[in-house]
């Protein structure tokens, strides 16, 4: 089950609500047959521009558009493409399912988290995370990955420092 | 008995083509005639010819697809919907993605023809959020397709209104189940729904839906196009028509293949994907994705790529994944992986599903750190027996299906690993 899921343990400040972002979930609201329907979609838009969904949101999404609290909770907490704290710059999924295990996936998930480790020594954010993900449904470019919105196929520890080098600059 | 060899192409008929995606290289290939021609017939003339046609539905199940249409109540006025499950999620299953790549605007004519068979107005593509691009593709045709006419409230001067519109998913392998799929639709937790009321009586909103696959549904304008006989004419007497099958593991060209019903996997394999890559020999296959039993190389032998055959061999065909496992992967690993996949899906509104993939999950972590019991093999056939047929979805099957096959036909592979506490 989602056991990731843990409460915004950073007190980082929400970020506010941008008009753009307003009238996206604006849009939303009256855009399917019921109301509630733009539950998800709201939770995309806020994550796509702040970053992440903070207590705060939740209760503007209650308070200002009028959707019910539980509601938006139920869902954010069920679904694991939802944040709920402040990600690093670059957030990276890697498919760990079968076929990207059986081709080197998790040697590659190693790597990442010992340039992630390197970056924590020095004192530094590490501009990457790494999470291990399901099946990314595209197994015939095993092993695959997602960094931000970007799909990388065919990683490997080879190959992993130049993509990632594309996002930030790897500690020497 | 149709053709098992003859490679037509029917959902990948677009590919490779320059500006495949786009609304004019679709109508300049005859795109949307076959609407025109359903607008001629009548509702329940289409949905016979489908059920003629033999087309069963690409998601997994198998289901005929005509049959389904059939089950919307044809004297209800209220609102209906047609929903594409394009939620591809299946581990080992990449041909969904294929088709938005390929040619969005056959899925969105098939989606229409089918809205106008069950006398739905209202349609959607529910895509995993993962699908960035693909979602892209899709929003794109679907705007082309409104600003052509063949999407809106008066098609092509028809009297038929069909809206069309696009949902993001939001990483849950359960909202592929059909029922997840409309509850997260309606913008819920994505906890699938017990059945019956099946969706094609009560679905979206408590209304009348039908939930079919991307590829089910893109099949839909050949076999209106070309008749029910042609669809026929391609694959086996129960199998008819082709399918789009994803090859993945260390083969030379692992891919998309469309080919016909009953196909034979060694041909698959050997020719179409060019073998195993060099130094690698096959070990197993899982067809159907990873909630199909395995198949080992003896099982494999003559083995044909159609339902009957597959399901034969006590696996099934499934989503048309062909996961070819070779002699690196340790078979410990394997199902460790695939457990702890069905562990962090299950919804946890069924106590064998949610129980069930914890405790398999728990014994194959603790194999694999090397802490394995003897009874451990024993434990995890107990479980799995215990998990079939008493839930609410078919996840809790889809997990226990591939544990019992691994462990009955690996079991000395996983004793062994137990015994040393190491892979050999
Ligand atoms: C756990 C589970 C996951 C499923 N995932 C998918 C999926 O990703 N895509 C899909 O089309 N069908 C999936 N299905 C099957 C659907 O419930 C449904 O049968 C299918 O969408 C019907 O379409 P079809 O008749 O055209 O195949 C899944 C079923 C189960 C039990
Ligand atoms: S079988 Fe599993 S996934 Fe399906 S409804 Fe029950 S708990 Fe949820
Ligand atoms: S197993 Fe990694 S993309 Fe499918």
């Amino acid at each position: 089950m989602h056991d990731h899921h843990k409460p915004n343990t950073k007190s980082e400040p929400a970020p506010a609500f941008t008009p753009a972002l307003r009238k996206k979930i604006e849009g939303y609201l009256t855009r399917y047959e019921t109301k509630r329907s733009a539950i998800l979609p709201a939770l995309h838009a806020i994550q796509d521009e702040l970053g992440w969904i903070a207590d705060e949101h939740v209760e503007i999404l209650d308070k200002d558009y009028g959707l019910h609290r539980v509601q938006v909770r139920e869902v954010l907490t069920f679904y694991t493409a939802y944040r709920q704290k402040k990600p690093a710059k670059n957030p990276i999924m890697f498919c760990n399912n079968i076929v990207c295990c059986m081709l080197g996936a998790n040697e590659v998930i190693d790597k990442i988290k010992g340039h992630i480790k390197k970056y924590e020594e020095r004192g530094m954010e590490a501009p990457f995370s790494v999470e291990g993900v399901p099946c990314l449904c595209v197994c015939d470019g095993a092993p695959a990955m997602i960094v931000n919105k970007d799909r990388h196929l065919k990683v490997t520890k080879d190959n992993v420092d130049e993509i990632l080098e594309r996002y930030a600059e790897l500690p020497r | 008995m149709g053709d098992t060899l003859n490679k037509v192409k029917i959902t990948t008929a677009f590919e490779g083509k320059p500006n495949a995606r786009a609304l004019k290289t679709y109508v300049d290939n005859g795109g949307y005639t076959a609407l025109k021609k359903a607008f001629s017939m009548q509702p329940a003339q289409i949905i016979d010819e489908v059920k003629a046609a033999g087309l069963r539905g690409r998601g997994g199940a198998g289901f005929p697809t005509g049959m389904k249409w059939g089950f919307v109540p044809k004297d209800d006025k209220g609102p209906k919907y047609i929903v594409c499950n394009n939620d591809e999620g299946e581990p080992g299953t990449f041909k969904d993605r294929y088709i938005a790549e390929c040619n969005p605007h056959m899925l969105i004519e098939g989606m229409i023809i089918a809205g106008f068979a069950i006398g739905a107005n209202k349609g959607y593509i529910y895509t995993r959020f993962e699908f960035f691009e693909e979602i892209r593709w899709l929003e794109i045709a679907i705007k082309e397709a409104y600003d052509a006419g063949f999407l809106g409230d008066n098609i092509l001067g028809s009297g038929f209104k069909f809206h069309l519109d696009h949902y993001t998913g939001a990483g849950a392998y359960i909202c592929g189940e059909e029922t997840g799929l409309l509850s997260s639709l309606e913008g819920k937790k994505g906890q699938p729904k017990l059945k019956p009321p099946f969706p094609a009586v009560s679905g979206y909103l408590h209304r009348p839906t039908v939930v079919n696959n991307t590829e089910t549904l893109a099949t839909v304008p050949f076999i209106i196009n070309n008749g029910a006989a042609a669809h026929k004419a391609i694959g086996t007497e129960k199998s008819p028509g082709t399918k789009l099958f994803c090859i993945s593991g260390r083969v030379k060209r692992p891919g998309v293949y469309e080919l016909p019903l009953g196909y034979p996997f060694e041909k698959l394999l050997n020719e179409d994907a060019g073998g195993m890559l060099p130094g690698y020999t096959l070990k197993a296959c899982i067809p159907g994705g990873s909630s199909a039993p395995i198949l080992t190389p003896e099982e494999l032998k003559g083995l044909t790529l159609d339902y009957e055959a597959i399901t034969a061999k006590g696996s099934m065909l499934g989503s048309g994944a062909i996961m070819i496992i070779d002699n690196t992967m340790s078979m410990v690993e394997l199902l460790k992986v695939t457990v702890d996949f069905y562990h962090h899906e299950s919804c946890g509104q069924c106590t064998p599903c949610r129980e069930g993939t914890g405790w398999l999950a728990n014994i194959m972590g603790g194999i694999a750190a090397g802490e394995g019991k003897k009874d451990d093999i024993e434990r995890m056939n107990e479980i799995s027996a215990r998990m079939g047929g008493r839930t609410i979805c078919a996840l809790s099957d889809a997990a226990a299906m591939p544990t019992m096959s691994i462990v009955k036909k690996f079991g000395a592979e996983i004793a062994d690993y137990i015994e040393r506490g190491i892979r050999a």
